[in-house]
């Protein structure tokens, strides 16, 4: 019973050394800053001539400021505070999150995104589907679950905080907004790091990846954003299948329009990729899943198979080496 | 091969064989009367969770897994400061004899006492942090276990607290006082006294008292389980440091 | 249960249309199989399975006490499971009510065989001790500890490990006990009787979604299902039990083809199992188990 959280995978003897050398390689490349952790009451050495300001994370007893979590101290000039490793999502504004309706509620949906607090946007900060910028009305408010219903998965923007700590967030551009063929994983927040792009369209396999800096993923088929006008459900109604050209696209079983294979496979091949990464840990980014991704099709691997161990203990070594190259090239 | 602990014929020619006020009388497991059973402690056992840990005390096997905090439900009322929902199950397999865990019911709103004192409920308003204790096997010493690995979890969860909750209790059989009493000691004991302590803040959480004490008693038992309890503040901030160190 | 927008939902039943589902299986796939034994040194056998995400832990109690008067010759088994709150906060409070006694009627239908006895994966004449007076009572207590779909399945390899690992001890019975008394027993500490599982049959259960069967569901295919059956195999091939589950009406044709399915799929699942159920016997007796401390 006495777990580690990689025991999910079936390690044999050789593939658990391995997989041990490379972790411990990587704990030994990477800057460790043992000298600063701390744990819930430990005491952090703070000059108290220069004046110091309590942040996130501390709390003062006895004229000691006292860590109230565990984690590594973090200092900005005067400010003191605990950072702590395995965060939890720590909104900011800009930040491009996707999250799932969970009401509907007047004026704006509630959407749940891996917060403590659900988050709220407003029908004021959508686009509407004529594309028309006006006031919204009342036919507006009613007809709301046009737009967005609830279990819908949607692409938006932080626009800021409500008083009560819960995040507002907007829509309008035409890059966020509802999300339909495909596949959301959840991840750890911390894994995903801020970067100047979350969408990226992989041109290669026609896919679309969204990096939910709340720890939300999406992988879903390419959908070209066109001129103005929001998408409408076009994902499943039985289309006008009588073009000679759909016969190179599949139909299901009740004759709506399937996803190609290849797409699938695709799309499965990089989910496969990002579960990965984050059973093993490693931050994602699009670099590192289209690598993995990469690797499994030279090592000829199957899509399915890649989520068992030898694939993982391979990504683990293969990490290790980038990052020593990489350190190579530094010094 | 799995050693055969639980037919319900054996346990009654145990519980026979009390110990008497009979000053040779060893512990079973060879203790001293004031040595507590060695702790592991793991954090981080179940991902789902927001945070989780891993609990052995002995023969003693605690998991204890919190999640959020997260929206509370609509029905309660806004409160500006937090919730704490604790709940304590024990696994149908966990006690030699299957049913015996009815004694345990009030355990859940133990736990929440003992912890209510240490976490900073006003670091997440308006929202629920849920804490479910599942005690795999009961050696004894049950509610301290899960008391302990409680609050690991929450810091494994990131929940703000003023300080660690470290619990032992203590059983007086006859004239001795021992403790970190295993199963079949509780079985037997005559009074017991149970204490969860905040070790760097030095304040107790939680104190109960079963039993006739004379005051000196009572003071002697505290003093050890405080004494106990700041020796397993030490381990579960190691234990802690660790998990933060490793994951840098 | 948190709910699937109309994209992912469809992407779901495309994929198990046109033969690879979201993690790149096929429909007849099943999830990396782990199989630990021994895991509650304090029941007599013991056992956790894990189907990818979904985590269960199945022990077995034996406890020596009375046959029923209408079957003397025979042992008694009880089967229960318990859905943990740790699994899923919805389980908390009576929340996993339901689905507990639901697994647990099913997992007793597949195991415990017809009313006389005949094709019970646990033989219960091999649990009496003393016929009309003592037999031994064996508890299995199933606890899901995480759910990812397709608890059923593996609360039954679960089942079946931990009865490999169980372990029965020997027990003498006092000669030249009055009909009347209740005889003498010495349990032995030294002998144990291992349980014959092979007859121990393997449940498989196939989700029904759109035209097409799946084994191994998770919970979000498992949110798009019409019906499922699940069916019980044993190693001879012999169908030991079969409960249909789920809202919507199946041919009669097609319950037959879902039975042939499983049969098909069992083949490969019972060795299968078998193996990992023998490694993991194996690395549990070699005293390190399947884990390492850091």
């Amino acid at each position: 019973m006495r777990d580690l959280h990689l025991q999910q995978l079936r390690l044999n003897q050789t593939q658990r050394v391995r997989l041990q050398t490379a972790l411990q390689k990587l704990q030994d490349v990477s800057p460790s800053s043992a000298a600063a952790t701390v744990a819930v009451a430990d005491n952090i050495p703070v000059n108290h001539e220069d004046g110091v300001l309590k942040g996130h994370g501390t709390s003062e007893l006895d004229g000691q400021v006292v860590a109230t979590l565990c984690g590594v101290v973090e200092r900005v000039n005067k400010l003191v505070y605990v950072r702590t490793l395995r965060a939890r999502y720590k909104p900011e504004i800009g930040d491009i999150i996707v999250g799932r309706v969970i009401e509907v509620a007047t004026k704006h949906w509630r959407l749940e995104i891996n917060f403590s607090q659900d988050a709220v946007l407003m029908l004021s900060s959508m686009n509407l589907p004529d594309g028309i910028q006006r006031r919204r009305t009342a036919t507006d408010e009613l007809n709301m679950r046009s737009i967005f219903e609830e279990n819908d998965v949607i692409c938006a923007e932080v626009r800021g905080f409500q008083h009560d700590g819960s995040l507002h967030l907007q829509a309008r551009s035409l890059k966020y907004g509802k999300l339909k063929s495909g596949q959301l994983l959840t991840v750890p927040p911390y894994l995903i790091k801020r970067r100047k792009q979350h969408f990226h369209h992989l041109e290669n396999y026609g896919v679309d990846l969204i990096l939910g800096c709340n720890g939300f993923i999406w992988i879903g088929e390419h959908v070209e954003t066109s001129n103005g006008v929001m998408e409408g459900d076009g994902g499943n109604k039985v289309e006008e299948s009588n073009e000679s050209s759909s016969h190179s696209v599949p139909l299901g079983e009740k004759g709506q329009r399937l996803m190609s294979l290849e797409t699938r496979q695709h799309i499965c091949q990089i989910a496969n990729a990002v579960r990965v990464l984050s059973t093993l840990g490693f931050s994602l980014t699009t670099e590192g899943i289209l690598e993995a991704a990469k690797a499994s099709i030279s090592l000829g691997i199957n899509t399915k198979d890649m989520l068992g161990a030898e694939f993982h203990v391979q990504t683990a070594e293969r990490e290790v080496g980038r990052r020593m190259s990489l350190l190579r090239k530094k010094g | 091969m799995a050693s055969p602990a639980s037919y319900a014929l054996r346990r009654h020619q145990q519980q026979r064989r009390r110990p008497l006020q009979d000053d040779n009388w060893v512990r079973s497991d060879g203790r001293g009367f004031h040595q507590c059973r060695p702790a592991f402690l793991r954090t981080g056992a179940a991902r789902a969770a927001s945070g989780s840990a891993y609990a052995e005390f002995g023969s003693t096997k605690v998991i204890v897994s919190v999640f959020g905090p997260r929206e509370s439900k609509k029905a309660m009322k806004y409160s500006g400061i937090g919730r704490l929902n604790c709940n304590v199950n024990f696994a149908t397999f966990s006690t030699a004899t299957r049913g015996q865990e009815s004694d345990h019911k009030d355990f859940s709103s133990m736990l929440h006492k003992a912890l209510e004192g240490a976490v900073l409920l006003e670091s997440f308003p308006k929202t629920t942090v849920d804490v479910f204790a599942l005690v795999l096997e009961s050696g004894g010493s049950d509610l301290p276990a899960v008391i302990s690995c409680a609050s690991l979890a929450l810091a494994d969860a990131g929940i703000m607290m003023y300080d660690l909750v470290a619990s032992a209790s203590v059983s007086c059989i006859g004239n001795s006082l021992i403790i970190d009493p295993a199963a079949e000691e509780e079985d037997c004991q005559d009074g017991s006294l149970t204490v969860a302590f905040m070790p760097s803040r030095r304040e107790i959480t939680q104190l109960t008292l079963t039993g006739e004490w004379s005051t000196g008693r009572i003071h002697e038992a505290t003093e050890l389980c405080l004494d106990a309890c700041s020796k397993l503040g030490e381990i579960m901030r190691t234990c802690l440091k660790q998990a933060v160190s490793s994951s840098t | 249960m948190v709910g699937l927008s109309a994209g992912e939902k469809n992407f779901i039943r495309g994929g198990i249309e046109q033969d690879l589902r979201a993690d790149g299986r096929q429909r007849q796939d099943f999830r990396p199989i782990l199989i630990e034994t021994g895991v509650i040194p304090q029941a007599n056998g013991s056992a956790r399975v894990r189907f990818g995400a979904t985590d269960v832990i199945a022990s077995v109690k034996a406890e020596l006490g009375k046959p029923n008067p209408l079957q003397p010759g025979r042992g008694k088994v009880a089967i229960y499971v318990d859905c943990s709150p740790t699994a899923a906060p919805a389980f908390e409070r009576g929340g996993g009510e339901e689905l507990s006694t639901e697994l647990s009627a099913a997992l007793q239908k597949c195991l415990l065989g017809g009313k006389s006895g005949a094709g019970a994966g646990i033989d219960l004449s091999s649990l009496m001790v003393l016929e009309g007076k003592v037999c031994w009572d064996l508890y299995i207590d199933g606890l899901v500890v995480s759910s990812d779909g397709n608890l059923l399945d593996a609360l039954a390899a679960a089942i079946k490990a931990a009865l490999t690992n169980t372990g029965i001890p020997k027990v003498d019975v006092g000669v030249g006990a009055s009909p009347d008394e209740q005889p003498e027993v010495n349990i032995s500490d030294e002998e144990f009787l291992q349980f014959d599982t092979s007859a121990v049959p393997v449940i498989i259960t196939l989700t029904k979604v759109g035209r097409e069967y799946i084994v191994d569901a998770t919970s979000d295919e498992e949110s798009q299902m019409s019906s499922a059956v699940s069916v019980s195999v044993n190693s001879h091939g012999k169908v030991c039990g079969l409960i249909k589950r789920g809202g919507a009406g199946l041919d009669a044709s097609v319950i037959l083809d879902m039975v042939s399915a499983a049969r098909h799929v069992s083949q490969k699942l019972i060795p299968l199992l078998d193996s990992e159920i023998d490694a993991a016997e194996a690395a549990s007796l070699a005293g390190q188990g399947s884990d390492v401390d850091p």
